[in-house]
């Protein structure tokens, strides 16, 4: 009788939680969608209507019409397919250059590391506008000035991604590599066959991070990229943006669109979050 | 010392001598990319503090005299930099165990077999990939004199006259709210990805060893964790020191000085900003970020001296 | 045959070269490029008049054009000539010498500075006396009035010689009468407090500001009797003025001439209808109407430049007579004074034809809007920030204009 009373109050006690637990989330996915709305509202909107007081959230016209105008005013696809190069390019070396330098930080002992990776951090902590004058100095010397390769190789090495595989690299067991070495694989076969399967979540978090501030960096491509056609999105959406008039709802339109393929990005590599539960449950 | 002794020595140091190359060899394709365009420039600008510079060809050594410019007559209610500096640490400080708080929430509820996960984890990024202006321009009609924050508030027996940004108390708030609010997605990416490296062996354990829900997770889940909660805390750390662009867009440091951040006042000194004239003064720019590297520094300094204290490395 | 073909090749060459060598292209910085049709039009008329010096406009941000352009600057980029957005970036431009000095130019070619109407003067060194750039465009604040809501309420146009007190007590009359906005204010310092400087003796700058005062109290009272719209909500909402006035239901926006041809612009593409004047800015007691303040958008040689004497030709005919009428059909002001350019700046399609409109385009005095000198980037922004302060009622107004005499002291000399 007892037995069967607990049950019900636990069933009970299961389900106002679950109550409470999707409440919550629907009403954070609620604060979390606010903008998204405003952007769908506002990219319909006529230029004026956007910042009108109060606000409306639904226009008094559907102005259609500004998803046609933004690809007629400015060269959207050629931003499009620009971002779209730097970004695959950078988030490939990324990936490549990072999880490579990381395993020599997490697994490895050798003189001048600690130094060397507080060097790495301590760059992180320096804002870019002080040293945006002497690295644009030096990228016009080797002659890669509005070029999206001025891009590329200033992404491509960053101390982000270094950082984040060596977190993920330290929480891999030292024994594994141990028991492998022993085996009689070299460094780089450890790297390869055992430590990077194991780092996919890692690499799927730093793919979805460095496409993402790949695709939405503006400073970097505003000032490195000068002739039109080299543009890339977030540079291209400013031009919406005039000394003395703002296009916002186009601004918002052409967001939206270039909102997409990020969350392509996103979901497809969402799904390593669940393997990864199979993987690490092998390696005990 | 034996012969045998010494030679053991010298295998040592050679097989240590191989192994330091094999490690630069690892390091070398980001190492070599890294040193050329990022180290180089910020040692530039690193000598940049000692110098005189407005962008052209005479560069002039000062010696101290751009940290004598910005820590002339400092006060924390006064002085540019102590007003920067105040509002800077004030809102790392909130703004960190906030966003860490909230992205752990994120991450813990969904990393269960909560129905829709994979909706909701996008959901929960997107603030982070929307366009930052969509962004600010919602919270602040959101945060708006009578917009709906503050309808809530007065209903509550607040009595709020204003919007936040107009308020010298409340800007800074609004900008630690959205602060919040856009990265505990990012932070719960991290943590996601972070919790599938917790073996499901171990809370099969823990529940054999009869632990409840919360000893699982006190026990279990937060330190397996804590290499995630290492990385996160730092960078969290540094990129609110940096925190520029949500104020340059909501309040541009206003009103007054009320959201003045280092970084406002770095870009005032070499760039200038809207209604902010600037007179080119790179070196005295290169002089606040040094104060604000020595401190960034200084913290994660004492988070890697306690790294081998707290953090959990299998 | 073979003799010929020797000849014909020479020939050839000779032809090649003498193209390449005639033919000087010259980069040349600018914002907004693509939309403002101006550029356009000094292009094809200097190209016209030039035929052996091609053009190519460089578009960068207008938001980031200071940033943009200094770094390009110090990078010792190849464009030629750089477009003068802030009077403080030249300051800087010049006293690091990464722009050319004019003065040799000038005297060589017999250059006559004087139809500038003294806004020439804001780009001469004060280090070392040289003209650092050429002023092409001028515009200053004008008030800009929407006829149809003062046609509704009965209440007659502004005309070009009315006074604060005036135009206060009109702005609540057609408020009154119609329930649309009697008068709009940017969040910009210079709707509020550059009226001051229209004396042409006070600066934003001279570290005095209990000449605005009277401006701070002139606004407040329309605000509380909700006249204009509060500034607390203009700067939360982030509403761009462009809007605001073109909705129709402003009367009146004090605002710097550029609005005409946004104005102009919304007409034709039917984003805006209604019929406007606009009319000179109110002046105080005892000083003469028509005063207004303004500042100057100029073109410099920058130092790294290869085609220094190409560049020269160009900014001189940019900023001259000819320049300056190419400029005028576009709705636009160029600095170049003269009846002439005037008539053209009246005859720009979509400008309004009554006689006080045409008035407003001949002020009879632009003051500067912001001074040049040491000091003064530093006083700009601790003016715009107690500005703000004053703006949202965090202080009151005096208490506002003690902080900013008190900060300011620091920096006058």
């Amino acid at each position: 009788m007892t037995a069967k009373k607990s049950y019900v109050n636990l069933s009970a006690g299961r389900i106002a939680l679950s109550i409470l637990k999707y409440g919550l989330l629907l009403a954070l996915t609620v604060v979390a969608l606010v903008p998204f709305v405003w952007m769908i509202s506002s990219s319909l909107k006529t230029s004026i209507d956007v910042f009108s007081v109060p606000m409306k959230w639904i226009p008094t016209e559907f102005h259609w019409d500004n998803y046609l105008k933004i690809w007629e005013r400015v060269p959207l696809l050629v931003y499009f397919k620009n971002t779209a190069v730097v970004a695959i390019i950078v988030t490939f070396m990324q990936i490549l250059t990072s999880s490579f330098a990381a395993y020599a930080f997490a697994k490895m002992q050798f003189r001048g590391r600690d130094l060397l990776f507080m060097c790495y951090i301590g760059t992180i902590a320096v804002p870019w506008q002080v040293y945006m004058v002497p690295q644009f100095i030096m990228m016009r010397s080797i002659g890669l000035y509005d070029t999206i390769w001025a891009l590329v190789v200033l992404q491509s090495f960053t101390a982000f991604g270094v950082f984040l595989m060596r977190q993920f690299y330290l929480g891999i067991p030292n024994d594994l590599s141990e028991a492998a070495r022993i085996d009689g694989l070299s460094e780089y076969g450890i790297w390869a066959r055992i430590i990077l399967p194991l780092a996919k979540p890692a690499i799927a978090t730093l793919c979805i991070f460095t496409f993402v501030n790949t695709w939405n960096d503006y400073m970097g491509p505003m000032i490195y990229l000068t002739t039109d056609l080299n543009k890339t999105i977030q540079v291209g959406l400013r031009r919406f943006i005039q000394a003395y008039s703002a296009d916002y709802n186009l601004i918002m339109a052409a967001s939206l669109c270039s909102l997409i393929p990020v969350a392509v990005v996103f979901l497809f590599l969402q799904r390593y979050f669940i393997e990864g539960i199979a993987t690490t449950g092998m390696k005990g | 010392m034996t012969a045998s002794q010494a030679n053991s020595r010298r295998k040592m140091s050679a097989l240590e001598k191989r192994n330091t190359l094999i490690a630069y060899s690892f390091l070398a394709p980001n190492f070599i990319g890294f040193v050329i365009f990022t180290l180089i420039p910020v040692i530039f600008s690193f000598a940049l503090a000692f110098m005189d510079w407005g962008g052209g060809a005479n560069i002039t050594f000062v010696g101290l005299d751009n940290f004598r410019y910005i820590f002339k007559d400092f006060s924390f209610t006064k002085s540019n930099l102590g007003i920067a500096l105040k509002n800077t640490v004030f809102y790392t400080l909130v703004t960190v165990p906030l966003t860490l708080l909230c992205a752990l929430g994120f991450a813990l509820i969904l990393n269960k077999a909560v129905k829709g996960a994979k909706f909701f984890r996008a959901v929960f990024f997107f603030p982070y990939v929307a366009s930052l202006v969509a962004i600010c321009v919602c919270w602040n009609f959101l945060l708006m004199k009578n917009g709906p924050v503050n309808q809530i508030l007065n209903a509550m027996g607040f009595h709020m006259t204003k919007s936040w940004t107009s308020s010298r108390d409340l800007a800074i708030w609004a900008i630690i709210i959205v602060s919040v609010w856009r990265n505990a997605g990012y932070y719960m990416v991290m943590y996601l990805a972070g919790l599938q490296g917790v073996p499901g062996e171990l809370y099969e354990a823990a529940t054999i060893d009869g632990a409840n829900a919360w000893q699982r997770f006190t026990n279990v889940t937060l330190p397996m964790l804590t290499p995630t909660t290492f990385f996160n805390s730092i960078m969290m750390v540094i990129s609110c020191f940096k925190i520029y662009d949500v104020v340059a867009i909501m309040t541009q440091g206003g009103p007054g000085r009320s959201t003045k951040m280092l970084v406002t006042y770095i870009f005032e000194l070499s760039f200038g900003g809207e209604n902010i004239a600037t007179s080119a003064q790179y070196g005295v720019a290169s002089a606040v970020s040094m104060v604000l590297l020595a401190i960034v520094l200084l913290v994660t300094f004492v988070q890697f001296r306690g790294e081998k204290k707290w953090v959990n490395y299998m | 045959m073979k003799k010929l073909f020797a000849v014909l090749l020479a020939v050839l060459m000779v032809a090649v070269m003498a193209t390449a060598m005639a033919e000087t292209t010259l980069k040349v910085a600018g914002w907004d490029i693509t939309t403002t049709p101006y550029y356009t039009a000094i292009k094809e008329g200097f190209e016209a008049a030039n035929p052996d010096i091609k053009i190519e406009w460089v578009d960068l941000a207008s938001q980031d054009y200071n940033i943009k352009a200094s770094t390009m600057l110090s990078g010792g980029d190849t464009t030629d000539l750089y477009c003068v957005k802030e009077l403080s970036d030249l300051q800087n431009w010049s006293k690091e010498g990464l722009v050319v000095p004019m003065n040799d130019m000038i005297a060589a070619d017999g250059y006559d500075m004087s139809k500038y109407a003294g806004m020439d003067a804001c780009y001469v060194s004060m280090a070392d006396g040289q003209q650092y750039a050429l002023p092409f465009r001028a515009d200053f604040w004008v008030m800009f009035y929407n006829k149809d809501l003062f046609d509704k309420a009965g209440v007659a146009y502004p005309t070009n010689d009315w006074t604060w007190d005036e135009y206060a007590a009109i702005a609540r009359e057609v408020a009154e009468k119609t329930g649309a906005y009697g008068t709009h204010y940017h969040t910009w310092l210079s709707c509020v407090a550059n009226w001051a400087v229209c004396d042409g003796v006070n600066t934003l700058a001279d570290g005095k500001y209990d000449d605005l005062v009277y401006f701070y109290e002139l606004y407040q009272g329309l605000e509380d009797d909700g006249i204009c719209m509060s500034y607390d909500e203009l700067k939360a909402s982030g509403m761009h003025y462009s809007g605001a006035f073109a909705q129709g239901n402003v009367a009146m926006m004090p605002m710097g001439y550029w609005y005409a041809s946004t104005l102009i612009g919304y007409i034709k593409d039917g984003t805006a209808s209604m019929n406007w004047g606009i009319a000179a800015v109110p002046h105080l007691e005892g000083v003469a109407a028509g005063s207004s303040f303004g500042s100057p958008t100029g073109i410099a040689i920058s130092a790294a430049s290869a085609n220094k004497d190409a560049a020269w030709k160009f900014a001189s005919w940019m900023c001259s007579e000819d320049g300056a009428k190419a400029i005028a059909t576009t709705g636009t002001r160029p600095a170049y004074v003269s009846e002439g350019v005037a008539e053209v700046m009246a005859s720009a399609e979509g400008f309004p034809t009554d006689e006080t409109s045409k008035g407003a385009l001949l002020p009879a005095a632009i003051a500067l809007e912001w001074p040049i000198g040491e000091g003064v980037n530093e006083i700009k922004t601790i003016v715009n920030e107690e500005h703000t302060l004053i703006m949202t009622r965090e202080v009151e107004i005096n208490e506002g204009i003690a902080a900013m005499e008190e900060r300011a002291a620091e920096y006058i000399k």
